[in-house]
């Protein structure tokens, strides 16, 4: 098996943004006064050791605010760790709020290209794309509408058509996919698979236990910026439930047999 | 804590950079002319209404700094307005950018600097297409030497780097200091009055005058204006002036942008 992501001893510190005066006025005033303090900073991530294999599908759970997102942040080079190394090989897609990166006031046409810039993949790429893109999102006839003028589920057609037309090597999905209508969500579903049956690695964050424990192998559970526990999915979140809803546990475990199809 | 990245990962990191600087670059400009390539020249419309305005208010009463003509006025006051509009607004919206994209780099990684860079290569292809081919044809006819023309890029050269220079630190400031924008408009309003644009330089008391050094655009006024009004060849001490001063801003800028950079997206 290939290594696909590490991270050895990683640690984060971040500013707290409540106490943080965003204003120049005020810093000014207050160091010709001597209140000035240094803002303070909180610990999000404590000392994370972790390593994904190439095709491992992970799930991640915890509470809101136990370093989930934060962590996947990392991973995909969007924030720097304070300590530690973080190593990622291949392509990551972020499925993080789909269509974040686009601009509402450009057409259709020119946010995929920019899109897809800003993914990593060339101009020329992009535009060799095109069409596949817009087969797929459905959106054949709206290539030159401003993004504006599409709905909501059409933009986030939009960008998952444009996030998924390569096949990743990794692939982050930061809660569960709902886009557009029924036949859509069909067609996603289906490339997904796709990737779930190929060696895309896939790190999933969700609320829902049931997803994570049906498709992922392995899944880590954070607590307050530090990994409580990482073991078999079904492991996992059975002492999870256990610690946060006991009562919810017995219901879920009488649904789990049922249900072996993967879903979305 | 940074991991060692091989050679072709660089280029590969190199070649992103400038497809991104493309498309952003691209962005801004669609986004302000909504495709109508004309729109480019709206952009003279405020140095032309400017300089119409101090030659009706100032041109008679300066003429006699300017040999007596109010033509030479004219063509002083306007090298100069298209100088300090290129300055104000380049890095006006460059102070901005990081901040109006704070949303898309949490989403999506990306090299932050490249916000300002782009705003201010945007206004850089705007220049060249609309203000620019008007100086060249100014330079053109009163030095009669295509030496001047291409001579003229080297001070604007250095206007850019200034401009990128202030832009990257004012957008790394902005980062910290969300009400920044007004102290900006004040520090673009001193640059502004201290720079010789509808006023002869003569005029300046020397106590005064002392500190218009200070002023990054002066040697670059001062050289566009010597290559493409005084009818000579490029003054190279000037040029190397303007070129120098850029050097010095774009480093001091580029350098606290470096250093801030790790504390931007607690902030964002």
């Amino acid at each position: 098996m290939q290594e696909s992501i590490r991270l050895d001893e990683v640690s984060l510190w971040r500013r707290t943004q409540e106490e943080f005066s965003y204003d120049l006025k005020r810093t000014l005033l207050s160091l010709l006064e001597g209140k000035y303090r240094h803002p303070a900073k909180k610990i999000v991530l404590d000392n994370i050791s972790l390593t994904i294999e190439r095709g491992e599908k992970i799930g991640i759970i915890g509470a809101n605010g136990s370093g989930k997102s934060t962590m996947l942040k990392l991973i995909s080079g969007i924030l720097q760790p304070t300590s530690g190394i973080v190593r990622v090989k291949g392509k990551i897609a972020p499925l993080i709020e789909l269509g974040a990166g686009f601009d509402s006031e450009l057409a259709v046409l020119d946010n995929i290209i920019l899109y897809g810039v800003m993914l990593g993949y060339s101009q020329a790429e992009m535009k060799s794309r095109v069409k596949s893109i817009l087969e797929f999102a459905e959106l054949e006839n709206y290539a030159l509408v401003p993004v504006k003028g599409l709905s909501s589920g059409m933009t986030a057609r939009l960008g998952f058509a444009i996030a998924t037309d390569v096949k990743p090597d990794i692939l982050i999905l930061d809660e569960v996919l709902s886009v557009g209508d029924v036949s859509f969500k069909n067609k996603c579903s289906q490339r997904m698979e796709e990737f779930w049956q190929d060696h895309v690695t896939v790190l999933l964050v969700s609320h829902s236990m049931e997803l994570i424990r049906k498709n992922c192998h392995k899944t880590i559970w954070m607590e307050q910026g530090q990994i409580r526990m990482i073991g078999t999915a079904k492991n996992v979140v059975n002492e999870y439930l256990k610690c946060v809803a006991p009562h919810e546990l017995a219901q879920a475990q009488s649904t789990t047999t049922q249900v072996e199809s993967v879903q979305y | 804590m940074v991991t060692l990245i091989p050679k072709n990962l660089q280029n590969r990191e190199l070649s992103w950079y400038r497809e991104l600087f493309i498309v952003l670059m691209r962005r801004n400009l669609k986004r302000r002319y909504r495709g109508s390539f004309l729109g480019i020249y709206w952009s003279l419309l405020n140095p032309l209404v400017m300089t119409a305005l101090y030659t009706a208010i100032f041109g008679t009463t300066f003429a006699q700094y300017y040999n007596n003509s109010a033509l030479n006025y004219v063509l002083a006051a306007f090298t100069g307005l298209i100088v300090i509009n290129f300055f104000s607004a380049s890095t006006a919206q460059a102070l901005a950018s990081v901040v109006e994209n704070g949303g898309i780099v949490n989403k999506i990684r990306l090299p932050l600097f490249i916000f300002p860079l782009s705003t201010i290569g945007a206004n850089v292809f705007q220049l060249l297409m609309g203000a620019f081919p008007l100086l060249a044809l100014i330079t053109l006819i009163i030095s009669k030497s295509p030496i001047n023309v291409v001579a003229l890029l080297l001070p604007i050269i250095g206007l850019v780097l200034v401009c990128t220079g202030i832009g990257m630190l004012m957008s790394a400031l902005y980062v910290f200091f969300r009400d920044l924008s007004y102290f900006y408009e004040l520090l673009t309003f001193l640059l502004w009055i201290s720079s010789p644009i509808f006023y002869p330089v003569d005029i300046v008391p020397q106590a005064v005058s002392r500190f218009l050094i200070l002023n990054p655009i002066l040697p670059i006024i001062e050289s566009i204006r010597q290559i493409s009004l005084s009818g000579d060849l490029p003054d190279l001490t000037l040029i190397a002036h303007s070129l120098s001063s850029g050097l010095i801003v774009l480093v001091i800028g580029a350098f606290a942008f470096a250093n801030w950079r790790s504390q931007f997206m607690d902030l964002l």
